[in-house]
Parts: structure tokens; C-alpha cells; sequence
């Protein structure tokens, strides 16, 4: 395999792994807060996307055609309005449920999930066919023998990282972080030192939904392609890669993040060489395998949550 | 509980009542359409919905008609379990006399011996995996579109007579993409062509960039694709991200406006896909087809399939007003079909029911429309596909 | 339990979109006003004091029901498939229901059975009913992969192993050609004895549905298994079981092995699952990976949930509620999934403990905690 070729499949990977990290930060955000897993998650960010996408048709319709004001309300209209949706998702749907057993919620999540993919194929227009997303970045590209580094791919994963820095800072460094750190680590408590405990978990659950939808960008960013049916299998990887690096820790769903998209990847490449006649769709079986065998290893993910058991 | 019976009584009575009055002058005939009305490929089966619907609408309208017939549309959900149940639910309900069945190859495999079995007449419209008619000769199992095998043979000889040489296949994992996979490099070696690289896909993957990655170092001429839409949207749009430079050939699956609508014009541009049955676009058929769809006003496009829904629906609707809703008379009606005009060309079942069709109509994609190749600005040389 | 009995019939009768919504908005009237007025507790209690009886009243209502519909097809492939659903759930139960060990691949489980069945019956000549036997250990065996994972993780790390494992069964199938890849499997009917169960009986002019066969066999392991998870519960295996649900570190303290009965139960369940899936298969004729996803797992356990954890009488019903409720709403078409997402929500925020929350065990009749 030549260096071109390797740093192609790297590049890739990355990219890949970015989009996960992303969700999986919203999994590990609302997992620390209120011990639950909402399923929607993945849906979420698809119906960022489909926002976005719509804002975009309406600047269009408008006459705004400089991209870089459609970039900037596409992404403001998509993160605010799923923060928005995130936050009545948790008062109206995950917050009611507190006090039964956490399969409910889990449950409840899943249909939402369905609710919001049904809900887009059947009535935004023509919305069971894929959708062409707008092309709004630079598409310069150089070539180093059989690598193509697209400035848009770029821009791209520097921004993802920039949303993750921003999100590391405002949960580490803020008054406000320091508030979600606190509710996660013992609500009781918390409310005790006079935090206002619905608030803080309606904010996280905005911020961690505003997440989504900026992957949702992300992802019709890069594929310039999107469809009803994107956020399925997105919110099952992206919860994997949270659990995988430890429920709880942003750092562990960013490594679980980029570690799944390794493991895809590196399954697609080896497999057939390994076996020949092996078809590359084999790649899942071989990440999802490997999650259950490091399951067994680390029971509690990468970066196990700190707890004490309290009997 | 007291209530609640009488409330049901009162129920049941009203609607014997509203049955009773619905039926007037004449006779109602049941008509069963099934296909994928929910989940990925839903657009087809609601296209295909429509023009069934169509068929039994406007034969509704003819004064002339003996009967008048109503439509009952089940969901498949493109799974074989579901699609027994409801073909089940179908077959066994005797008001029922004949249906337009199956988009997903998996589905009508599943169900042709529940209709053999129950003596439902059928005809498949959609669903081109070979061993649907082939696999038995069941005389309730008829087809209006061909079989995967004949759309094959043409690709890959056309291809090969516009002299390229090296392919890159990328199926998806289903019956259809695998059956197409299969069909395709069977010919394709028949014709000289070589192919580099094969890649099995599952059919809800969303990232291509590592089969792509390793299909640009095999430097093929032109990209196979076999499998449907959203497919074909991603993987084409993502050839173009790593710059893959090869033409873009897909199968009958991709024929849809969502495929060019999904990439946009100039992506979607140069794009090829085969289908069977003659291009109803220019038949006088398909154009009152096209005119008498848009007065409807249906919500959905008809899709690549629509036509053979509609076809498919008349077919039955003649038959059934030659010999009466008979559910025997009808099935051995349709069995002699023969040179019968179609809004898809002519409709002849040999034995198994199968359409033998002579024709397969090659597409490709020009300024944002499925254009036939020979009235195309490429047939004619205007313009070029790549490497050419 | 009469009531109950012509609802049913009625409901499968079923066919036009009036009867359905009005069936549907009046089940759901009468049970408020049977919830309004107390009388569902008095309905428990009095279950609980006569539950022979009550069990006696179900079977027969269940043939009652097979009965009306003899010769149409479609009700009674309902009704056996509601069955065999229902012993799924079971196994389900036994698994988070009581020992509460989370298992989100009871479709993966499930397809284990139908495809050991597909392979056996094509390629040997094992008796049938050693098939379904053999289908249910197959599930139990492949579960026994799973054990170690699953022992070593807790809460939503035990979920993911199970999703993960669910969603790689499915790929997996259909990446896999020797057996039959995406496009599946037939299956041969099933045959007792020389009986063959895919044939109709005929008595001079009355001919009975093949699927009636299908319904007695389906009815018959539904009741052993209810009548199984039902002893089990009640005895000291269930109070063990229920024991490692609520405290695994009490539980271990008071010397009850924790790994022990978890794997117990969780083989267990496997198993029901199994047996379960090789008989679906041969009444169906078909399998194919397409029926085992994901998607399929999360329903088997909204129908444990909705039915109340830990309840058999609960899963019983929202078996029949989750099977047929998509099914009659077929008028509606694409809109159908949609609604019926948004009936569960609605049901989980309103009835949090589900349709029939799990009872306190009383082993004397009649006595109230």
C-alpha cells in the first residue's frame, strides 16, 4: 500500500470519525446529567440536517446567494432550532419518565426516533427520495499521488473540532459548565446548592441536540447527499462509540468516536486481503464484533465513569 | 362491557349499512395492490401504488365497464415475513380476485407459493429477480417486466461495444444487487470486458469513501452499480469527493427522477441505466399514461415502475371483464396473454408467466433528465461519455 | 372474559377503517371506565383468587376464537403468530423482567430458531419436532457466546452488547450466502408423526384452515411456557431472580450467586425464543434477514413494556395489541408506523408501568399486601 493511499484511508477514517464523535458527545452529555440513553439522537441531527437544508431553499428563494451567509444562517437556523427541540424533548418527553425504570425512557426515545423519520418522509416534500445538499464550500483540491485533500473536507473536520473545543471550554471553564458538573455528578446535591435543576438539564439537552444538528451540517456538507434515513444507524453507532469510550466522558465518546470509524475502516480494508473472496460488507460485523470483545476488557468503556458503589 | 358491545352492535350495524349502500348498479371487484409503502424504497411503491389506482380510476369512469373495481393497497415493508402475512391476508379473502404485487425481489420469492397455494392470480410488477417466475411453474405468477438477465446482457454488451475495457463492480448485499452483480459479470466476461474489483455493500450503508478509496487505485474505466436509488445517489456523490474519475453505470434501480434530482444536474450528467420494456415516454400509451397521472394530482411521481403497475392493473381489469371475477378464469385468462399492447410495449407470458421482452431500453442522464440513449445528444455524438 | 372473547373476534373481523377506529376508541373507552370505577382491581384480585379458572377461561376463549374463523386464513395466521410472539416475550421477561439482564436481540434470537429450522428441515430428515427442539437449543447456544459480555457489564453496557450483537446477526445473514443470503430460505412445513400441519383438514364440506393446526401447536407452547414463567415466578427461583434484578451487591452478600441464575435466566429465555422462532419458520415457509433486524428486537421489547415488566398476563395482551394493531392499520398505509410510534409514546407517558404493571406475589388467594 503506498503512503498516498494509506493517508487517503486515514483522512477518510477521520472524517468518519468526526461525524461520530459529535453524536456520540450528545449520548455521553445526556447519559451524565439524567443516567439515561435518548435514542432519538440520531434523528435529531438528521432533522438538523433536513432544517438546514430548508433555510437553505428559503435564502435561495430570497435572493441571498453569497454562500457564506447561507452558511452562517443555515448553521444558526439548524443549532438553534434543534437546541430548541432538544430542550422540549427533554421537559415534555424525558422528564415525565424520571421516576420510571430507564427502558422506558429508552423506549420512549426509540419511537420518538421513528416518529421524527416518519414524520420528515411523509411531510417534508418528496421526502422519502435523497436530497441534493447544497455544494457551499470551497471544492479546491490537491493531489498527492493517489491522495485527494479537498479544501471543504478540511474546513470541514477543523470545524468539527473547533464545536468540540467549544464545547470542552464551555463545560470546564463556564459557570455554567460548572453547573452541569454538578448535576451530574449528584442532582441532589446539586439542587441543594441551589441549582436549578430542570434548567441546567433542558440546557444540556439543547446544547447536546445543537450538537447534532451541526453534525448534521457536517454530514450534508460533506456527502452532499441526504435522506430520511441517515439518523438510524448514526445514533446506534454513535451511542456504541459513547459507551465504548465510557458513558459519562466527552473525551471517551470523542476516542469511541474515532476508534468505530478505525475499526470500519481498517475491516474494510484487511478483510478481503485476508480473506479473498470476503465482501467488504463484512466491515460491520467486524466492528460491531470487536465492540463485544472490548466489552468483555473493559466493561465499563475506555475511561470508566468514577463512582463508587454505594451499598 | 355492557356498553361497549352495545356500542359495537351500533357500529356494525352502520356499516352494513353504508356497504349495503354503496353498492348500487354494479357488481364491486376487489383488486389487491402490494408494495413498499413505508421504509427506504417507499417511493417506488407509492409510485407504483398510484398507477395502479390510476388504472382502476379511469376504468371507473367508462360508462362501458361491467364491473366497478376497487383497489385495496397492503404494505409490504419490503420484508419477505410481513409480505407473507399481508399476501396471506389477500389470498385468502375471496373478494378478492387479482393482484398487482411486489417491488422487492425478496418479497415475491417469499409469497408465490402463498398465492399458488390460495389460487390468487397475480402479476408482478416490480420485482426482477429471475427465480420469482422461473423457480416454479405456478400458473397464478405472471410478470409484466423482465428479469435481471435480459437488462444484463444488453449493459454489458453496449458497454463493451463503446470499447471499454476495466470495470469496478459495487453491489449492494440484497437478492437485487447480488442477482445484478452476478448477471452482469457473467456477460460482461462473455463480452471481453475485465473486471478489477468487485465491492458487496449493505443497502443502509452511508459512507463509501473506503471501497471508493480502493477502487480509484484500480483505476477502472467505468463504475458498476448495482442496487437502487439512495445508493446510487451516495456512491456517485461521493466518487466525485475522491475524485474517482470513471462513468457511472448503473442498472434499472437508479432510473428514478429522484436519482438526478438527488445530485443535482451536473453530477447526475453522463450517467447510464438500463431498463426493460419499450420507452413508454415515446408510446402513444405512455403519454396518455403520463397526461391522465398528472390530473390526478397524486402527490408522488410514478416512478421507474409506475408504467408496469398500470399495465400490470389493466391487464388484470381486462381480464377480468372478458370473464368475470373468477378468480380460475382469470388466472388462466392472463396465462394466454399474447401480443398485447401495453403502455410498456408488447406483453407476451410464456409458460411461467414471465413477459418475454424484447426489448430493454438503455438511459442516460442529460442536463438533469433520463434521456433515451439514442435520442440523446451522446447517441447522436454531440456530446461524450468520459474516456471517450 | 366473554367480553374480552367477542372483542377479539370482532377486532379480527375487522376490516374498514370506521370498524377498526371505532373498536379501538371503544376497547380503550371501556378500559377507562373500568379503570375509573376501581373495577380492574377488583378484576385482579378476583383474577388472583381463581387464577385456574381464569387460565381455563383463556384457552377456551382462544379456541372459541380459532373456532369462529375455521376456514379463513388470515385470522388464525394472526392469532398463531400473536401466540408464538407471546412465548418469545416470555423468554423476554425471564430475561429483564425478573433477572434483569437487558436484551435488545430477541429478533436475532429469534431468527437463530427460524434458520436452524430452515437449514434441518431442507437438509436432513430429523423428526420435526426435533427440529423445534433443536432450534431452541441452537438459540440457547449461540446465546452462551454472549454470556460473558453480558456478566461483565451493567445497564446501558449490557444494552450495547445485545444491540451490537442484533444489528451484526443481521449483517452478517445477509453477507452470508450458504444461507441464502438477503434473498432467504424456504421452509418445509411442519409434519408430527405423518401429520403433515400445512395441509388443510377436510371433513366432507367443512374444510378447516391449515393454520388452525398452527394455532392448537402455537396455543399448546404458549400455555406450557405462561404455565413455566408462571411456577418459576412463584417459586424461590423468582424470588432469587428478582432479587439479582433489584440488588446484585445484597444479593451477593446474602450468598445468592448472582452469574448463576443471570446466565439461568438468560439461556432460559434464549431458548423459548428459539423454540418460538423454528415454529414461526415452518408456518411461514420463509425466512429471510430482513424479518431479524434491529428494529425487530425493539419491538419484541416494547411489547414486554407496554405490557408491564414482569407481567405475563400484561405481555399477553400488548403481544396481541403490538401484532395486530399495525396490521388493521393497514387502511391508513404510509401513515401507519407513524401513528403507532406515536400510540406508544402516548402510552408510555400516560401508563408508565404499562398496560398491566407487574403485581405484588401473593401466595395466599385473595391476600391483599
Amino acid at each position: 500500500m503506498t503512503l498516498g493511499l494509506l493517508s487517503q484511508y486515514v483522512f477518510n477514517s477521520l472524517m468518519l470519525g468526526m461525524i461520530y464523535a459529535m453524536v456520540a458527545v450528545g449520548f455521553t452529555l445526556f447519559f451524565g446529567v439524567l443516567d439515561i440513553i435518548k435514542f432519538s439522537h440520531g434523528d435529531v441531527l438528521m432533522v438538523g440536517a433536513f432544517t438546514g437544508l430548508a433555510t437553505y431553499l428559503g435564502l435561495e428563494a430570497l435572493g441571498v446567494d453569497s454562500a457564506l451567509v447561507q452558511l452562517l444562517v443555515m448553521t444558526l437556523v439548524a443549532t438553534l432550532s434543534m437546541a430548541l427541540l432538544g430542550a422540549l424533548i427533554a421537559k415534555y418527553l424525558v422528564l415525565p419518565l424520571r421516576l420510571a425504570p430507564p427502558l422506558n425512557t429508552l423506549l420512549l426515545t426509540l419511537m420518538l426516533g421513528t416518529v421524527l423519520r416518519e414524520a420528515v418522509r411523509l411531510f417534508y416534500p418528496q421526502g422519502s427520495n435523497p436530497k441534493p445538499f447544497p455544494r457551499l464550500l470551497p471544492a479546491d483540491s490537491i493531489s498527492f499521488g493517489s491522495f485527494t485533500l479537498r479544501a471543504d473536507s478540511v474546513i470541514l473536520l477543523l470545524a468539527g473540532l473547533a464545536a468540540i473545543v467549544a464545547v470542552h471550554l464551555l463545560i470546564n471553564r463556564t459557570k455554567l459548565g460548572l453547573a452541569i458538573r454538578a448535576v451530574a455528578q449528584d442532582a441532589e446535591t446539586a439542587r441543594i446548592m441551589g441549582i436549578n435543576f430542570e434548567f441546567i438539564v433542558l440546557l444540556t439537552f439543547a446544547i447536546g441536540s445543537g450538537m447534532a444538528a451541526l453534525g448534521g451540517l457536517m454530514n450534508g456538507l460533506y456527502y452532499n447527499e441526504i435522506n430520511f434515513g441517515i439518523g438510524l444507524l448514526l445514533g446506534v453507532i454513535g451511542f456504541s462509540a459513547a459507551v465504548v469510550g465510557g458513558l459519562g466522558n466527552i473525551y471517551g465518546a470523542i476516542l469511541g468516536g474515532f476508534l468505530f470509524s478505525a475499526l470500519q475502516s481498517v475491516g474494510a480494508v484487511t478483510l478481503p486481503a485476508l480473506f479473498p473472496g470476503t465482501s467488504t460488507a463484512y466491515k460491520d460485523v467486524f466492528a460491531f464484533a470487536v465492540v463485544i470483545i472490548f466489552m468483555v476488557w473493559r466493561p465499563t468503556g475506555l475511561i470508566a465513569e468514577k463512582k463508587s458503589e454505594r451499598v | 362491557m355492557n356498553l361497549k358491545r352495545k356500542a359495537v352492535v351500533s357500529l356494525m350495524g352502520l356499516t352494513l349499512a353504508v356497504a349495503a349502500g354503496v353498492a348500487g348498479a354494479k357488481q364491486t371487484v376487489k383488486i389487491v395492490f402490494i408494495g413498499p409503502l413505508t421504509g427506504g424504497v417507499s417511493a417506488n411503491g407509492i409510485g407504483g401504488r398510484n398507477s395502479a389506482d390510476l388504472a382502476v380510476r379511469l376504468k371507473n369512469e367508462d360508462p362501458k365497464a361491467k364491473y366497478s373495481y376497487e383497489l385495496v393497497s397492503y404494505d409490504d415493508e419490503c420484508k419477505p415475513n410481513i409480505a407473507v402475512q399481508v399476501a396471506t391476508k389477500a389470498a385468502a379473502d375471496n373478494s378478492i380476485i387479482a393482484g398487482v404485487t411486489h417491488y422487492c425481489s425478496v418479497t415475491a420469492v417469499a409469497t408465490v407459493d402463498t398465492y399458488h397455494k390460495f389460487g390468487l392470480p397475480v402479476v408482478v410488477w416490480g420485482a426482477v429477480l429471475p427465480s420469482i417466475t422461473y423457480g416454479n411453474k405456478y400458473a397464478e405468477v405472471h410478470r409484466v417486466n423482465g428479469t435481471m438477465i435480459n437488462q444484463n446482457e444488453v449493459a454489458a454488451k453496449f458497454m463493451t461495444g463503446m470499447k471499454y475495457k476495466k470495470w469496478v463492480i459495487i453491489h449492494d448485499t440484497t437478492d437485487y444487487g447480488k442477482g445484478h452483480n452476478q448477471y452482469f459479470s457473467e456477460y460482461l466476461k462473455k463480452a471481453g470486458g475485465q473486471i478489477a474489483g468487485t465491492f458487496g455493500v449493505t443497502a443502509d450503508q452511508q459512507d463509501f469513501t473506503t471501497e471508493l478509496t480502493k477502487a480509484k487505485e484500480l483505476k477502472p474505466d467505468v463504475i458498476y452499480f448495482g442496487g437502487l436509488t439512495p445508493l446510487g445517489v451516495r456512491i456517485r456523490s461521493q466518487m466525485e469527493k475522491l475524485g474517482v474519475n470513471a462513468v457511472f453505470e448503473g442498472t434499472s434501480g437508479i432510473k428514478s427522477d429522484a436519482f438526478v434530482e438527488g445530485l443535482g444536474k451536473q453530477l447526475a450528467e453522463g450517467s447510464l441505466s438500463f431498463i426493460e420494456g419499450a420507452p413508454w415516454e415515446k408510446l402513444p400509451g405512455g403519454l396518455y399514461f403520463a397526461g391522465k397521472y398528472a390530473l390526478q394530482k397524486y402527490n408522488e411521481p410514478p416512478e421507474a415502475y409506475g408504467p408496469f403497475a398500470f399495465a400490470a392493473a389493466n391487464l388484470i381489469i381486462d381480464a377480468i371483464e372478458k370473464v368475470g371475477p373468477n378468480r380460475k378464469k382469470v388466472t388462466s385468462e392472463l396465462g394466454k396473454t399474447k401480443d398485447r399492447d401495453s403502455i410498456v410495449g408488447k406483453i407476451t407470458f410464456d409458460d411461467h408467466g414471465q413477459n418475454i421482452v424484447p426489448l430493454i431500453t438503455k438511459y442516460v442522464a442529460q442536463d438533469g433528465k433520463w434521456v433515451v440513449w439514442e435520442d440523446s445528444e451522446y447517441g447522436s455524438g454531440k456530446r461524450k461519455l468520459k474516456g471517450q | 372474559m366473554a367480553g374480552v372473547t367477542v372483542f377479539a373476534v370482532l377486532f379480527l373481523h375487522a376490516e374498514s377503517q370506521e370498524e377498526v377506529m371505532g373498536l379501538t376508541l371503544g376497547a380503550a373507552a371501556a378500559l377507562l371506565l373500568l379503570a375509573r370505577f376501581g373495577w380492574n382491581a377488583l378484576a385482579a384480585v378476583s383474577f388472583a383468587g381463581h387464577s385456574r379458572t381464569g387460565q381455563a377461561a383463556v384457552l377456551i376463549g382462544v379456541l372459541i376464537i380459532a373456532a369462529v374463523f375455521y376456514d379463513q386464513h388470515f385470522p388464525l395466521l394472526m392469532l398463531a403468530s400473536v401466540l408464538l410472539y407471546i412465548v418469545v416475550c416470555l423468554g423476554l421477561n425471564l430475561q429483564f423482567g425478573y433477572a434483569g439482564v437487558l436484551n435488545f436481540a430477541g429478533a436475532a434470537f429469534f431468527g437463530v430458531g427460524c434458520y436452524t429450522a430452515a437449514v434441518l428441515t431442507s437438509h436432513t430428515s430429523l423428526p420435526h419436532l426435533a427440529v423445534v427442539l433443536i432450534g431452541g437449543l441452537m438459540a440457547a447456544g449461540i446465546g452462551s457466546l454472549l454470556i460473558l459480555p453480558v456478566l461483565r457489564t451493567h445497564g446501558h453496557y449490557a444494552a450495547l452488547v445485545t444491540i451490537a450483537f442484533s444489528i451484526l446477526f443481521r449483517v452478517f445473514l445477509e453477507v452470508n450466502d450458504t444461507l441464502g443470503g438477503p434473498q432467504g430460505m424456504k421452509v418445509q412445513g411442519m409434519e408430527i408423526l405423518g401429520w403433515k400441519l400445512n395441509d388443510s383438514l377436510a371433513f366432507g364440506e367443512i374444510e378447516i384452515s391449515f393454520y388452525a393446526n398452527y394455532v392448537v401447536l402455537a396455543l399448546v407452547m404458549a400455555a406450557v411456557a405462561f404455565m413455566l414463567v408462571r411456577r418459576l415466578e412463584r417459586s424461590w427461583i423468582g424470588l432469587n431472580l428478582d432479587a439479582v434484578r433489584l440488588d446484585e451487591t445484597a444479593c451477593a452478600a446474602f450468598g445468592i450467586d448472582v452469574a448463576r441464575w443471570k446466565i439461568t435466566a438468560f439461556t432460559l429465555g434464549n431458548f423459548l425464543t428459539g423454540l418460538a422462532g423454528s415454529v414461526y419458520a415452518m408456518m411461514t415457509g420463509f425466512v429471510a434477514p430482513n424479518s431479524f433486524t434491529f428494529g425487530d428486537s425493539l419491538i419484541l421489547v416494547s411489547i414486554v413494556i407496554l405490557g408491564g415488566l414482569g407481567n405475563p398476563w400484561g405481555l399477553s395482551v400488548a403481544a396481541a395489541i403490538v401484532l395486530m394493531l399495525p396490521e388493521k392499520l393497514q387502511f391508513i398505509q404510509e401513515y401507519r408506523l407513524l401513528l403507532y410510534a406515536a400510540l406508544v409514546i402516548l402510552i408510555l407517558l400516560f401508563r408508565p408501568g404499562g398496560l398491566m404493571p407487574r403485581q405484588v406475589r401473593s401466595y395466599l388467594p385473595g391476600w391483599k399486601p
